[in-house]
This record gives structure tokens, C-alpha cells and sequence, in this order.
């Protein structure tokens, strides 16, 4: 059997990428996010409440789906592909049914 | 695991429902253990259906190997041919192909087959012993069955008594790890011969004339007409006419067809399969959807889908019986083309909400059979007296029709104590009993007011039209659309999902329908709005009369509340009218609604004002690009009659459903015969704007850049279409971006299909209804892509603004158009360039050995193959040329057409026939259009289209096209697109295949380059060496025997015929068909040695004229498959002990053995798996063919791959 070498260092690049994500998220509690992520339900817009280890707690008030909407949603920072945080940028839109 | 089963063919009497009707001379495979009881069932009950008497399903798990001992007693060798399985070609191939051993056994034979089943599905088997169409053949009369291929694992149990089964169409399915669920067999099959109970052909009660041929479900059928014959006889319901009421179980009780029972909520599986000879029909099951792939959650949500002959398809339930809403009650399945439904193929699912012990009885008294829980699922309550489940609380009265729903009509009456007891906590209007809109607090609601009106539809200029059309409209445009200031159209209403749509419906009809010469005066005083796809509650909001169920239609003069729910974004989901439908659908009574994603908005793309309807609106979307959404909505058997009132293709007599009047599309059409205003009435200018106008059909429009979704469904009535755009291409299934490319798509009634297409240059694209008689009879429309504003269309907000307007529109001259001064071809400008010289001329084509040809075809050929083709060196196959993704291709079309050498120079083309005959003279023009590559449509588009420039040819003359082919889009169909009434028979067509790029071709025998014909290697560094077979399926051909006479196909090539029936096809049957310019029409064989049994063997006949493909065993094999001629009828695409993805381009996609609905403009790409010989490798004559034995396989549509086990000397080996 071959005898390997791992050269690796602690934290390595993707703990200090997880880390800066959560410390992040940490500083943006209570502002306003959204996130889209490659598995259902792709999109979620919501007020962040707060990280708990790596994820993020999130008041969800808009999905795809209506029926996940107003609920507290834990998201793993993993799942989070794109995320908009309004910060003083352009707001996220307000979106609502029943134009028709 | 080693499963055994002894098969036995035997000759039995079937008796198709309880009113008598019967088939004398039935036949079935049984197994050998029952084929004492039901021989002796049988003769025990001569008028009744016994329940022993039905298709042979027996079951295996994936991986088995499957051992069975084949009995022949038929009067003739027969045997079983497996689809899907893996097997020794020369053991067990049911079959007697080419140079095999005949794996048939004659009477009083048996035979081993062994067979192995290495993937999930329905395992078809039928006889190809007796291919014969008539009725003397064996398919016709009921030789089928399937092995159901289960999850490696499970077992299966009888659903009454939980007790392990060998066979039957019923049985509950488990596994270890995965849910139990129902498993229920649902084998089409039609034109199976039947007599009454007398012995004499059934007659329709209300014409006298014999009614439908046999459209059944498992060996059984429940005919309208024979219900009728009770009310009529005062026996049941005397104030009923018969339609509404036709399968309503409180008037006749429950029909002698399947009725699928479980409890709400129930895992389930439909095991589609079509088990008939020639119709390619469409399954439609109300409340329920499931998923076109079901391996793939991405594949599209069905509720209606096609199925041609020999095909199968899962059809799993999404959410379980009753769906996500929990709907229990009776929820219809059928053939939803009308006179099959109406002859009886339909049945029922019955989704019980409470235990049925075997303790309980219907509502007449019939006790109802018990039914087993699932034993991995709650059982549901036990009925009590209080809440004594379905059917048992709904207050209706044997013999009568069914009661209106609680709630539902306008100043109705409301609940009953029973019903509140088994309603929902807040029963409503169209939501008694299970609640549609519950899954969301607050949901927003969209209520419309929809009327049925009766009104005269004007199909085109010419004043074709229908002097009592029925069509859906808002109340509020009710006035408008009278009194001609609003054009009808079919109704279309657009909601966002999430959205609870609430209804009120009006009934304005006349109570009676004139008569007329199509059909007879009919008291049609009940109409509903049946509706697809939404959610809702069937026992109250149907719009049907079903079952058990209630009747939630509504009278004259009456209006009904429907409440649904758009649970998510859906598609297009049709709504039409589910009691008198045979009578009024045909006169526009349909139409749709479209759910778009959430938060969209819909405005009216002239005002930008908001909307919640019509068939071409703007939608925005913040989340998503805003696009334009198009609904076309085709429908056949429309009634309509010409300016001076007279019938347009009236049938035989009144109240015929043999194929009566024309065709439309959103209540219009084009006809060909009316634009010929061009120089010499030329057809190479009817699509043509500059010289005829604009068609009256519709005209899609949009800016260069736009998104647009095409919403495709067929609103009426019986026959399939075959929808088809020039120029532009679609992911074949929308949420998946892992499936292929199409340009075209076949449908059927009801059937719903989004397109969602990128307008990526500007001009005009022709979209048709491709079959040679629906585009004759004027089904096709423009997409106008505009490169400039104009002021009757907003841009998308999302997009670019497009730059105001420099030139003015163009108008109608009446002079063609030049062609086009600069081709400017897509693509990098350092692109690779293949360039192919091409002639157009005119050849006699021999089609056979036996001598059978085409004295006046037309082909596509290379300039430098042309001198050997009229010296006869070459005889003519269609042009299939190939090229590399990454290759621009430059095509030069040189036209040496003749007028003299056309056969009908007076312009009427007798045969094959289309509907409304007419004058259209022969084009010495000709074209080149290709499907899927990318080019310039105002350039490069082969046809003379809109306002765009001439890209058709006049002889002696040539013209360039120019193609770049961005995408591994594989097939593409080529066809001339100058004149479809009097070039297409005679063989205008070829293929461009599309290939990986760096593919070298080889020939395979000499190994030389060659880009073109039918066989070639394909050598690609990154690929396997690879052989391609390109087969180009026809049909529509107009040929001559050796001594010149004019074969008439189908009827000239039926085996066994009775005798002739000059109402037995249609106009779309006829023409003679097969592969590549080749046909094998059985009955030259026939005649020549008369024994089926040796009909397909080499031994005897040699080898067939069709193509014979060569391999050796192993080697990596990809088909090839187009349809880019003619008729509407559909086709299959089998080959024998092979089979591949269903999606080739999604190695995950459902593995099948066929292709199906196969018509104009189809086309495919099989890489096979495992190569030639299939997973063993097994040398031999592997048959490809249709699956119609009713007209395909007889008239020649068959050939073989000869896979070698040794090294030929004509044939290298590929490395």
C-alpha cells in the first residue's frame, strides 16, 4: 500500500471559509436575507434570528411555497449557494400574491 | 432468483361486459394451472364476464431470471416475444426472425423461453407468430400479457385476501425497505372483434348503424350505447339522455371494466400498458398526476398521456390515491380520445375513506369485496352508521341519476345530516368533503365567472365556420364576444401558484342541439367544467357525473361554485366539458388554465395593463426573466361548413364519429388550397406573407431576446397531431436540464406540454401541425420575432428596450420575395465548414425486391452520387448527412425538378388521401429545411416563410443555406418545405445527424471516410468506436407493384382479409410505409409461402429489402430514428433484446425497449446499451419494427440488425 503524506494544516481552508461565513451572519442578526440554494426550496427570504454553530436561524416570510412560509428555518451555511443580506444596498423586493 | 411459470396460448370465448357483448373466438395466454377453471368458467357462463379471463400479468423482480414453459393450443404457431428482457435470440425470441432458430411452437407444441429481467418495468408479450392485422390474427384478438418487473425484494399479495398470487391484474406490492403499494394493471387494446348477445354486430341506438370498433381495458369495455339501450327502455333514469349519465353508478351500477380500489392515501401504481393493434390513445386518470419519468423528479408532471401500441408506462400517483388533497370518491380513467370513451374504455379508481371488511354494501346492494389495508399504513376507520364512509352517505336514489352536489348550485340545498357528519369542518362551495385550498393559511383566492355559450366561430377569410360553436367565456366578455367587438378564442385564465381559484360557473347553453349533417338533434341540458391538474374535491367539483361520486354539473339557466387549488407551478391544465362531450367539444367547448411561478403578474402585451386571461400575455416575475406566454390549443373533428353552408367533409351519415369535419387551432385555420396567389399558383409561396398575407392563425409575437413558453394542448376529439417549430428548440422536458433537445412534439386530446423557447434572432417562424392533412387544412401560425418597437407589443421590463422602429413593417405584395441578398451564418467566424452540394431530381425508386417502386420520387442526393443513382449504379436512400458540434455547414441546393415527371399534373393528388381535396399544382420548387441546428431563419431556414426572403429553389437554379451546429443535438429531420401536398410521398427527405465533436465517419465495410448513408463507424478520440444505424421511418408513400399497378396500402397488404371494408381506414392509413426508401410488405411472403409462422424468417424469404444493419456482438451500436413524413397515424420503434435510456441524454432517465408515438418530425438518438447483442452478447437476427400490427409491421414497417458472433469477411471489425 502506497504510504501517503498529508500535509495538512488546522484550520484549513474550509473551516476559516466557514468560520468568516458564520461570523458573519453572527454581526447580521436581524436584518433581512436572501438566500437561494440548490436544493429545494431553492429560495428563502427572511429575517435572520441567529447562528447556532453552522447554521443559520432564519423568520422565512417568503419561499416558493407558501406553506413554508412564516416558520423558523434552520439552514446549514453548506446549503446557502447565494445569499443578499440588506445591508444598506438595494432592498430585497417584497413579493406578494394575487396580482391577477 | 429462478421464477417458473407454465404459459398456455388457448382459444377462449371473451365476454366483454355484462350486457353480453362477447368475443367468440378470443384468445390468451393463461398459466396451465388455471386453464381448466376458466375453460370450464366459461362454459359455465356464455354471457357473462368471467373474472379468470383476463390478460395474463405475472410478476418477477428485477434481477430474476424468469423460466417459462410455453403451451401452444391455437390453430396456429405462436409464441411469447418479451420486450425489455435480456435473452438468447436464438431460444427465446417468441419469434422466427431472419436466420434464427423459430422460437414458435405449433399447436400441441411446447417450447422453453428463459429470459432475464435486469431492470424495473412492464416486461409486454404478445405473439409474432400471427402478425396478421385482420381479425383472424392473434394480437387482435387478445394474445398479450406483461411481466411486472418489481424492486429487487419485494413480494406481492392479493388485495382481497392478502394471500401470496402467481398472476392477475391485481396485487399489493411490498419490500423490505420501500412502501407497500397497490400495483394495477391497465392494458389498452382495441378493435378487437365483438358481436352483442345475439351474435349480430353491435348497433349504435341512436343511428342504427354499428357502433365504435372495441376500445377495452383488460378484455373488458362498458359501450355507451348499451347503457342507452336502458333508458330508452324505460328501465333506468326515464328522464336522462344518455351521455351525462354514462357512467354514473347510481343509474346503472358499477361497470364491467377495472375498477382500481384503495384507501385514501395509498401508495399506488398504474401499470399502463397498450396491449391493442393500432390506435395510439390517451390515458387520462381525474384528481391525480404523476411524473413523466418516474426515476426522475425533474421530468414533467403528466395527468394525460399518450401510449401507442406495445408501449408501457408507469404511472405512479404523486401523493398517493386521492393526490395531496386526500380526495376519496370515484376518480374516472380513460381513453380521453371521445369515441373511444364513449365506446366504452374507461373505468374507475375507487378511493375508499373507510374499512371495507367484505361486511359493506353499495348504495344497490352489491356488496363491496374487501380490501386489505397496507400493512405498512394505518387502516383507515371502520364505517359506523353516523359516518358510514363512501359511497354510503350521499343521498342519492337507485336507478336515478345522481344527486347535485351539497352547496354547490346557486340557491341549492345544503347538507344533509350524514354528509356534515363526513364533510369537512368548513364545508363550501366545490369543497364538501375534502378541503383543496387547506394547506395554506390565508390563501389568496381568484374567483372568475365562467359561462358555456353557444355562438357562431369563424375559421378563416374564406368563411369556413361553425354555425354553433360552444365555447367557455367570462361573464364580463360575454357581450363583447357577441356582438363581434372581442374575437373568440379558447379561454384561457392565468393564475401564480399558491393560488385558490374559486369559479361560477353558468350553464347558457341551449338545452337542445340542432341536428345537422354531422350529427343528430341531442338534448345536451347539462354542462360541466371538468378540469385538470388543480386540486380539488371529486366527489362535489369533478364537473363530471362519475361512479358513485355526485353529478357536479349544472342545468340550463343554473350556475355551480367550483373551488380548486394551484398548489405549485404547474403547466397548462385543460378544463372541458365531462357530460356531453361527444356532442359539443368538438364545437370549441374547452380550455385552459395556466399556472405561472408565484408572484408573477400578467399584463396585456399591447397595454401593458393587467390581465387574468387570453391566449398571448406578458408575464413578469422579480425573481425570474419576465416572458411571453403563448397557448395554442389544436382540435380535430371541428364542424364547420364552407361560405355557402355546406358541410366541409361530412360524414357517412349523421352522428358518425368516422372522422367527420376539419381541424383548428384556437377556433381558425389556414388552409392551403387558399393561398396559392402567387405567379403560376405556386405552392412554394403559401406560407408565404408577401404573397398571401398573414394567416388568420395565430401569430406569436415577441422582440429579438425575448423568453416566450408555448402552452400546446388538444381540445378535441379524437386524433393525434404533431405540433412542430421551424427554427427554434425546447428542452423536452421543462424543469430538466438534462434532457434532449426537441423541435417537435405529438399530442393527443387533453394532453398539456410547455415549451419555453429563447427568441434569439428576429423574423418569422413558421410553427405547424406537420402531418400532411393537418397542415393542408391549415393547422399552422407564425412566431414573429421583432427587431424593432412596434407599438402593439411592450417590451419585457427585464429586458433591453428594443431600438425604436427605422423601417416599416412589411405588406403583403402579392409578388414573392427575392432571396436573401447576405447569408449570415451563425457561429465563429473560424468555425470548421463542411460543405455538401446537394441535387434535388427526380428518379424512380424501387422500394423492394419484389419489384415494388415509385416511378415518380423525388430525392435529396450529394452532386457527386447523382450520375450513379440515374445510371442505376445506386438505388435511392435518403440523403443522411452528418457533421460535428463546433461545424458551420453550408449547404448548396441545386433544383433539376420537372414538372412533366410529376404524377398528378392537374394538381389533385388522389392518393394517399386528404381531407377536402383540392387543387394544389406541383412546385418545381424545392427546399431544405432542417430541424434543432442553429441558423438564421430569414436565411437558412429552407422554406419560404412570413415576411421572410425566398429560401426555396426553381430547377436549373441553386441556393445556399448556411447551419452551425452549436449543440450535440444528434438527429435532425430534413425536409422540403415547398410543396407538402405533392412532394413528401414521393420521398423529400433525408436526415443531418449532429455529431460529437472530433467524430470521424467511416464506412463500415471498406473503413473509408464517409460523411454520408445510413451505416457508418463513428471514430471520436474521447468516445468508444462506435457503429451508427440511421433509420428513417416513412410512411404516406404512393408506390406501384412489378406491374405497375398501384398498391393501395393498407388494404392491399392485410393478411387474412375478410372482406374489404371500404370504412376501414382512415385517410391518415393510407400510403405505403417502411425504413430508408425500403419496405417488406408481409403479404408479398404471404402469398409466396402461405405460413405465418415463416413470415419474418430469412431461411424461407431471405432477407427483407429494409435496411440490414451489421455488427458484431459487443460492439457499441447507436440508432438513429426520424419520422419526417406524413400521416398522422402514430407509430412505435421496437428492437428486439435491446433496449436504452429513455432520454439518452440523462444517463439516469427511465430504461425502455421502444419508442413510441412516433409522427411528422420525431426524431431520436438510442445508444443502445451494452451494444449489439444486447447484455449477453448473443449473435443473431435482432428484429426492429413498429409495434402497430395494425398497419405497420404487415405493410413492411420491419428489418434486422444482424449481429455476427464471427469475423466476415465483408465486414471489418471495429476496434
Amino acid at each position: 500500500m502506497a504510504d501517503y503524506k498529508y500535509d495538512y494544516k488546522f484550520p484549513t481552508v474550509n473551516d476559516v471559509h466557514d468560520q468568516s461565513l458564520v461570523y458573519y451572519f453572527m454581526e447580521q442578526v436581524g436584518k433581512r436575507i436572501l438566500i437561494m440554494s440548490p436544493a429545494f426550496p431553492f429560495i428563502i427570504i427572511g429575517i435572520i434570528l441567529e447562528t447556532i454553530d453552522d447554521y443559520l436561524v432564519v423568520d422565512v416570510e417568503t419561499t416558493n411555497i407558501a406553506e413554508l412560509e412564516n416558520r423558523d428555518w434552520f439552514i446549514h451555511i453548506h446549503d446557502i449557494e447565494v445569499f443578499y443580506v440588506e445591508n444598506g444596498g438595494p432592498p430585497i423586493p417584497k413579493l406578494k400574491d394575487g396580482y391577477c | 432468483m429462478k421464477r417458473c411459470f407454465h404459459v398456455v396460448a388457448i382459444p377462449i370465448r371473451i365476454v366483454l361486459n355484462t350486457f353480453g357483448d362477447y368475443n367468440p373466438h378470443g384468445m390468451m395466454y393463461v398459466l396451465k394451472e388455471n386453464e381448466d377453471e376458466v375453460r370450464e368458467r366459461v362454459k359455465r357462463n356464455p354471457f357473462s364476464p368471467v373474472d379468470l379471463v383476463q390478460p395474463l400479468v405475472i410478476r418477477a423482480n428485477d434481477g430474476d431470471e424468469v423460466e417459462i414453459k410455453f403451451e401452444n393450443k391455437l390453430p396456429f404457431a405462436t409464441g411469447m416475444h418479451f420486450s425489455e428482457a435480456d435473452y438468447d435470440v436464438q431460444t427465446s425470441d417468441g419469434a422466427n426472425v431472419g436466420l434464427n432458430e423459430n422460437t414458435l411452437v405449433e399447436c400441441g407444441e411446447c417450447i422453453v423461453y428463459n429470459i432475464k429481467a435486469n431492470h424495473p418495468g412492464v416486461y409486454y408479450f404478445s405473439d409474432l407468430g400471427n402478425p396478421a392485422s385482420s381479425d383472424q390474427g392473434s394480437n387482435i384478438n387478445g394474445l398479450f400479457g406483461s411481466l411486472f418487473v418489481q424492486a429487487r425484494g419485494s413480494w406481492w399479495t392479493d388485495p382481497v385476501t392478502g394471500c401470496p398470487i402467481k398472476s392477475g391484474v391485481y396485487a399489493d406490492i411490498h419490500h423490505p425497505f420501500l412502501p407497500s403499494h397497490r400495483e394495477y394493471a391497465w392494458i389498452f387494446h382495441d378493435e378487437m372483434p365483438a358481436v352483442d348477445l345475439t351474435g349480430n354486430k353491435p348497433l349504435d341506438p341512436v343511428t342504427n348503424q354499428e357502433r365504435e370498433s372495441t376500445h377495452a381495458i383488460n378484455y373488458r369495455y362498458e359501450p355507451l350505447q348499451n347503457r342507452k339501450k336502458l333508458i330508452d327502455e324505460g328501465v333506468v333514469c326515464p328522464d336522462c339522455d344518455g351521455e351525462e349519465v354514462h357512467h354514473d353508478s347510481w343509474v346503472f351500477g358499477d361497470p364491467a371494466t377495472p375498477i382500481l380500489r384503495g384507501y385514501v392515501g395509498d401508495p399506488a401504481r398504474i401499470r399502463l400498458v397498450h396491449g391493442g393493434v393500432k390506435e395510439t390513445h390517451v390515458f387520462h386518470y381525474h384528481v391525480h398526476q404523476w411524473f413523466q419519468d418516474p426515476t426522475n423528479t425533474d421530468s414533467e408532471i403528466f395527468d394525460a398521456q399518450a401510449i401507442s401500441p406495445q408501449s408501457w408506462y408507469d404511472v405512479n400517483p404523486l401523493y398517493g390515491l386521492g393526490s395531496l388533497q386526500g380526495s376519496f370518491g370515484d376518480a374516472i380513467i380513460h381513453c380521453h380520445l371521445y369515441p373511444h370513451f364513449e365506446v366504452g374504455m374507461w373505468g374507475i379508481n375507487r378511493v375508499f375513506n373507510t374499512l371495507q371488511d367484505g361486511s359493506q354494501c353499495y348504495p344497490n346492494g352489491e356488496p363491496i369485496e374487501a380490501l386489505k389495508p397496507l400493512p405498512d399504513r394505518a387502516p383507515p376507520p371502520l364505517p359506523t352508521k353516523k359516518k358510514p364512509g363512501f359511497p354510503n352517505f350521499i343521498p342519492g336514489k337507485v336507478g336515478f341519476k345522481a344527486p347535485r352536489p351539497p352547496l354547490g348550485i346557486v340557491g341549492g340545498r345544503g347538507l344533509t345530516k350524514i354528509e356534515r357528519n363526513a364533510a369537512v369542518p368548513n364545508p363550501r362551495p366545490g369543497a364538501v368533503f375534502t378541503d383543496p385550498c387547506g394547506f395554506v393559511d390565508d390563501p389568496v383566492v381568484v374567483e372568475y365567472n365562467i359561462s358555456a355559450i353557444e355562438l357562431p366561430l369563424v375559421y378563416n377569410r374564406e368563411g369556413w365556420h361553425d354555425p354553433k360553436g360552444r365555447i367557455y367565456v367570462k361573464d364580463e366578455d360575454i357581450d363583447d364576444i357577441c356582438s363581434g367587438k372581442k374575437e373568440p378564442e379558447p379561454l384561457i385564465i392565468h393564475m401564480a401558484a399558491g393560488t385558490c381559484i374559486r369559479i361560477n360557473f353558468t350553464n347558457r347553453l341551449p338545452n337542445v342541439a340542432d341536428g345537422d349533417a354531422f350529427q343528430l338533434v341531442t338534448r345536451t341540458y347539462e354542462v360541466g367544467l371538468h378540469i385538470h391538474f388543480v386540486k380539488f374535491d371529486v366527489l362535489v367539483n369533478d364537473g363530471a357525473n362519475v361512479g358513485w361520486n355526485y353529478d357536479s354539473s349544472v342545468l340550463p339557466g343554473e350556475t355551480i361554485r367550483y373551488e380548486y387549488f394551484a398548489d405549485v407551478e404547474l403547466k397548462a391544465w385543460f378544463f372541458h366539458d365531462h357530460l356531453f362531450a361527444n356532442y359539443h367539444q368538438q364545437h370549441g367547448l374547452f380550455g385552459s388554465g395556466v399556472v405561472h411561478p408565484r408572484f408573477a403578474e400578467f399584463l396585456d402585451s399591447c397595454t401593458g395593463e393587467e390581465v387574468d386571461s387570453g391566449t398571448q400575455i406578458t408575464v413578469v416575475q422579480p425573481l425570474i426573466p419576465d416572458y411571453r406566454d403563448f397557448s395554442l390549443m389544436v382540435h380535430d373533428f371541428a364542424l364547420i361548413f364552407d361560405k355557402k353552408g355546406c358541410p366541409l367533409n361530412p360524414p357517412e351519415f349523421p352522428g358518425s364519429q368516422d372522422d367527420p369535419g376539419l381541424f383548428g387551432v384556437n377556433y381558425k385555420c389556414e388552409p392551403l388550397q387558399f393561398r396559392l396567389k402567387g405567379p403560376d399558383c405556386d405552392p412554394a409561396y403559401s406560407f408565404s406573407s408577401f404573397v398571401n398575407g398573414d394567416p388568420v392563425t395565430p401569430i406569436l409575437q415577441c422582440y429579438e431576446g425575448d423568453s416566450f413558453r408555448i402552452r400546446l394542448l388538444q381540445g378535441a376529439q379524437e386524433e393525434s397531431h404533431s405540433f412542430n417549430v421551424h427554427g427554434m428548440r425546447w428542452k423536452s422536458d421543462r424543469p430538466d436540464v438534462e434532457s434532449r433537445f426537441n423541435a417537435q412534439q405529438h399530442i393527443g386530446i387533453s394532453e398539456s406540454f410547455t415549451f419555453e423557447i429563447w427568441a434569439k434572432r428576429f423574423g418569422d417562424y413558421l410553427w405547424t401541425f406537420e402531418t400532411e392533412e393537418d397542415l393542408w387544412n391549415g393547422l399552422w401560425g407564425l412566431i414573429r420575432v421583432f427587431d424593432e418597437e412596434v407599438d402593439f407589443l411592450i417590451p419585457l421590463p427585464d429586458q433591453i428596450p428594443p431600438p425604436p422602429r427605422t423601417m416599416a413593417l412589411p405588406e403583403c405584395t402579392g409578388i414573392p420575395p427575392g432571396q436573401p441578398e447576405i447569408i449570415d451564418c451563425p457561429g465563429p467566424a473560424d468555425a470548421p465548414v463542411k460543405r455538401f452540394n446537394i441535387v434535388a431530381f427526380q428518379i424512380p425508386i424501387i422500394y423492394s425486391d419484389h419489384l415494388e417502386k415509385d416511378p415518380f420520387g423525388i430525392i435529396f442526393a450529394l452532386e457527386e452520387d447523382m450520375n450513379d443513382i440515374i445510371c442505376g449504379k445506386k438505388n435511392p436512400v435518403p440523403l443522411v448527412i452528418r457533421a460535428n458540434v463546433g461545424d458551420r455547414v453550408e449547404v448548396n441546393l441545386t433544383s433539376l425538378l420537372e414538372f412533366n415527371k410529376f404524377p398528378f399534373l392537374d394538381g389533385i393528388w388522389p392518393y394517399p388521401p386528404v381531407k377536402e381535396q383540392a387543387c394544389y399544382p406541383p412546385s418545381i420548387r424545392i427546399s431544405l429545411h432542417s430541424q434543432l441546428i442553429d441558423y438564421d431563419v430569414k436565411t437558412s431556414a429552407g422554406e419560404t416563410v412570413g415576411f421572410n426572403p425566398d429560401q426555396t429553389v426553381g430547377p436549373n437554379e441553386a441556393i445556399t443555406y448556411c447551419w452551425y451546429v452549436d449543440e450535440n443535438v444528434g438527429t435532425c429531420g430534413l425536409w422540403d418545405m415547398a410543396d407538402i401536398r405533392n412532394h413528401r410521398s414521393l420521398g423529400t427527405y433525408g436526415a443531418f445527424i449532429a455529431e460529437p465533436k472530433g467524430t470521424e465517419f467511416l464506412n463500415p465495410y471498406t473503413l473509408e471516410p464517409a460523411c454520408n448513408g445510413a451505416s457508418v463507424i463513428l471514430n471520436n478520440p474521447f468516445l468508444p468506436v462506435t457503429r451508427e444505424f440511421v433509420l428513417v421511418m416513412y410512411d404516406g408513400a404512393r408506390l406501384v407493384d412489378k406491374c405497375d399497378q398501384l398498391i393501395v396500402d393498407p388494404i392491399d397488404g392485410i393478411l387474412l382479409a375478410d372482406e374489404p371494408d371500404p370504412d376501414l381506414v382512415d385517410t391518415y392509413d393510407n400510403g405505403s410505409r417502411g425504413f430508408n426508401y425500403r419496405t417488406e410488405r408481409l403479404i408479398n411472403r404471404y402469398v409466396k409461402v402461405p405460413n405465418l409462422g415463416v413470415l419474418f424468417s430469412s431461411k424461407v424469404h431471405g432477407d427483407p429489402s429494409t435496411p440490414l444493419f451489421e455488427a458484431y456482438a459487443r460492439d457499441p451500436i447507436t440508432f438513429r430514428l426520424l419520422n419526417p413524413s406524413e400521416r398522422r397515424r402514430s407509430h412505435g420503434f421496437f428492437l428486439h433484446g435491446h433496449y436504452w435510456n429513455s432520454t439518452n441524454t440523462d444517463i439516469t432517465s427511465q430504461i425502455k425497449s421502444f419508442i413510441s408515438e412516433i409522427v411528422t418530425g420525431l426524431t431520436r438518438d438510442i445508444p443502445v446499451h451494452y451494444g449489439a447483442g444486447g447484455v449477453l452478447g448473443i449473435p443473431g437476427d435482432y428484429m426492429y419494427r413498429s409495434g402497430n400490427i395494425r398497419w405497420d409491421i404487415e405493410q413492411g414497417m420491419w428489418g434486422i440488425m444482424r449481429v455476427h458472433g464471427q469475423v466476415q469477411g465483408h465486414l471489418p471489425p471495429i476496434k
